[in-house]
């Protein structure tokens, strides 16, 4: 596994416009963004932000209206539409929320088939999936089919199966989401450790308020475009990330609480002591 | 990629099996048809190859025997002696007869021989005395005939003398009565129905059959081999229009069974063709594992359809039926070609769903 790599990503004055005339909608609207190695990066918002169209558009999946990317010096704005799956395949891994992984293949060969894609050999493609699930404590689950695996061990394997080709750049979409709290900390561990020990470049798009402690940087997507920090809170009930301005509050023993609606407001105020350990947490 | 193809089709045993049994019953159907048309054209001639005679000689335009009527004067026979290279003549009168016993009845070749006919006898009980049949074996079975039983022959008793072995086909048995008894119920005394011919040392059938028909006026002549080729393909030009129609249903059956199948499982998966394509597979690997799938399942049908058709005897005969069938190499590649056009048109529906997925769907598809 390669240690060190220059990997950058650049967008500029990025847009994206689905349909025209009075019914188009503007889900991105001239975002910029910059993305060092080693770097991770969390885009946060909430949902209808223009999260998915533009981590779709980031990960070559989608053409932006206008606007650049830049990754490992190409322009993947201005590639033909077929070489992108090779760009995809090649620059980018991708980490689903529902893992995404092929009923039907092992662990092993789930991510084996993607080096495989990418041309190499039936034996070596096994060898370096065999060599990155080791690595990342699955050596016992390689002939396991994703149905035998705990959610943990799903995330990990597309992990394995996002690195398998060295890319620059890993996308996650929600990691965390379908995960327990203790399977979604070992995620976020696993994905700093591959940032910081691979120098690879991570973005991130979720609502899940624990990835922030990992996270080197975190965006605010607001209405398609990226907006000044606002101050943030954590919902001491359900754990979701909520706007002060916008949230729902409540006062207790001094300290103010933020919710993301009245339902978790009144299941705190019905015994605020369960959930004391919460505080709110200024985010800039 | 082969294995994902592999995986995704034995994944589900019910689909696999609905997959690979389909085709197989629908290939198998097209084999076994060809397997009963070889096993019936095979012993079909086998009254003329083993006759002994190099070249048969008939009326004019008749040129087999199946369910036809051969007339001749009998003076031919010393016109067709007196060609060069004819080294002996056999005159033959024949006609096709149900012949019955306690058993019951089955249709039949009946052959009228002289006692000392040089081609054309059976080996065995030759000759058969006035009054009396040989019979070939299967027919005698199906009869329920023994030796020294009686036969009705032309709607008299006929006397078994003995059997002669391998004569007999799937649509009839064969006997044989002697000329004089032949001539005699069927009042034909200056007519014959063939001239067997053997030819002599060094001299070519075809050669001395060309001859026949340049010197005796209003016969045919054909060696022994052309027209037994000529008895096979009247019976196979009978049935083809019947077997090609049950081919064409036996493709149209795998085709259907086989792009059903192949449509529910690319449908089925179709999420997971998604992400293939999110994560940088292009439509031709796709298209790739269809085919390879469709292949598979083609290739195992095959597979099974041949073993069921060589199983197919085993059974029959165990059920106490008679139905020969033999399965040909040309029946093998038919079956092997439509096997293919059977897998590439049943994976055509799939690619057109694979090239029409968004990759990007595989975030939207998402819980969000």
């Amino acid at each position: 596994m390669r240690t060190e790599r220059a990997a950058t990503l650049r967008v500029q004055n990025l847009s994206k416009r689905y349909g025209s005339g009075e019914t188009a909608v503007q889900a991105v609207k001239g975002v910029s963004l910059e993305v060092s190695p080693g770097e991770i990066v969390l885009i946060m918002g909430p949902s209808g932000s223009g999260k998915t169209t533009l981590l779709s558009m980031l990960g070559a999946l989608l053409r932006p209206t206008e606007g650049r990317i830049e990754l490992d010096g190409l322009v993947l704005s201005e590639l033909s539409e077929g070489r992108l799956p090779d760009i995809r395949l090649r620059h980018f891994g991708f980490v689903f929320q529902d893992f995404n992984l092929l009923s039907a293949l092992s662990a092993l060969d789930n991510v084996a088939i993607v080096a495989e894609l990418a041309g190499l050999g039936r034996k070596a493609a096994r060898a370096r999936a065999r060599a990155l699930l080791e690595e990342l404590g699955l050596g016992a689950r390689l002939h396991f089919l994703p149905e035998q695996l705990s959610g943990g061990e799903k995330q990990r394997v597309a992990i394995a199966r996002a690195l398998v080709n060295e890319p620059a750049l890993l996308l996650a979409d929600e990691p965390t989401a379908n995960l327990d709290s203790h399977h979604g900390h070992e995620t976020m561990r696993l994905l700093r450790r591959i940032a910081k020990e691979q120098g690879k470049s991570v973005l991130i798009v979720s609502h899940d308020a624990r990835i922030q402690d990992i996270a080197d940087r975190v965006l605010w997507l607001e209405d398609g475009e990226f907006k000044e920090m606002r101050s943030l809170a954590t919902d001491p009930v359900c754990g979701m990330t909520v706007e002060r301005e916008k949230a729902v509050s409540a006062q207790w023993e001094g300290k103010s609480y933020y919710f993301c609606c009245r339902g978790c407001r009144e299941e705190f105020l019905a015994g605020p002591q369960r959930f004391g350990k919460a505080t709110a947490r200024e985010r800039e | 990629m082969g294995y994902l193809a592999w995986r995704n089709l034995t994944q589900s045993k019910t689909r696999f099996l609905l997959s690979v049994g389909g085709v197989a019953l629908a290939l198998a159907l097209v084999l076994v048809l060809d397997a009963i048309l070889a096993g019936f054209e095979g012993p079909l001639a086998a009254p003329i190859e083993r006759s002994g005679a190099d070249v048969w000689v008939s009326q004019k335009g008749v040129r087999n025997l199946h369910m036809v009527l051969s007339t001749l004067p009998e003076g031919v026979v010393e016109v067709v002696a007196g060609v060069p290279g004819v080294a002996s003549v056999t005159p033959m009168l024949y006609t096709t007869q149900m012949l019955r016993g306690p058993r019951g009845s089955r249709s039949s070749y009946v052959f009228g021989l002289p006692a000392d006919a040089q081609a054309g006898k059976p080996a065995g009980a030759w000759p058969p005395g006035a009054g009396e049949v040989i019979l070939d074996s299967g027919l005698g079975q199906v009869l329920g005939l023994e030796a020294g039983d009686t036969a009705r022959v032309f709607g008299r008793n006929f006397r078994v003398a003995g059997f002669a072995t391998g004569l007999s086909n799937p649509l009839n048995g064969v006997s044989f009565l002697r000329l004089e008894d032949f001539a005699r119920l069927r009042r034909s005394r200056d007519t014959v129905s063939f001239v067997l011919v053997r030819v002599g040392p060094g001299r070519s059938a075809e050669e001395v059959a060309r001859r026949i028909e340049e010197e005796v006026e209003g016969v045919s002549a054909l060696s022994r081999a052309a027209f037994a080729r000529r008895e096979r393909a009247v019976v196979r030009d009978m049935g083809a229009d019947a077997i090609n129609i049950m081919n064409l249903a036996g493709l149209l059956i795998g085709l259907a069974v086989m792009a059903l199948v192949m449509y529910t499982a690319t449908l089925s998966r179709r999420a997971e063709y998604g992400v293939l394509k999110a994560l940088g597979a292009s439509s031709g690997h796709l298209y790739r594992v269809v085919l390879a799938q469709a292949l598979y399942s083609v290739g195992l049908g095959l597979g099974l359809a041949v073993a069921l058709t060589l199983v197919l005897p085993l059974v029959l005969s165990a059920l106490g039926l008679n139905l020969p069938l033999q399965l040909t190499w040309a029946s093998l590649l038919k079956a092997g070609g439509m096997a293919l056009v059977v897998a590439g048109a049943a994976s055509a529906l799939p690619m057109r769903q694979i090239a029409g997925l968004d990759p990007a769907r595989v975030y939207r598809g998402g819980a969000r």
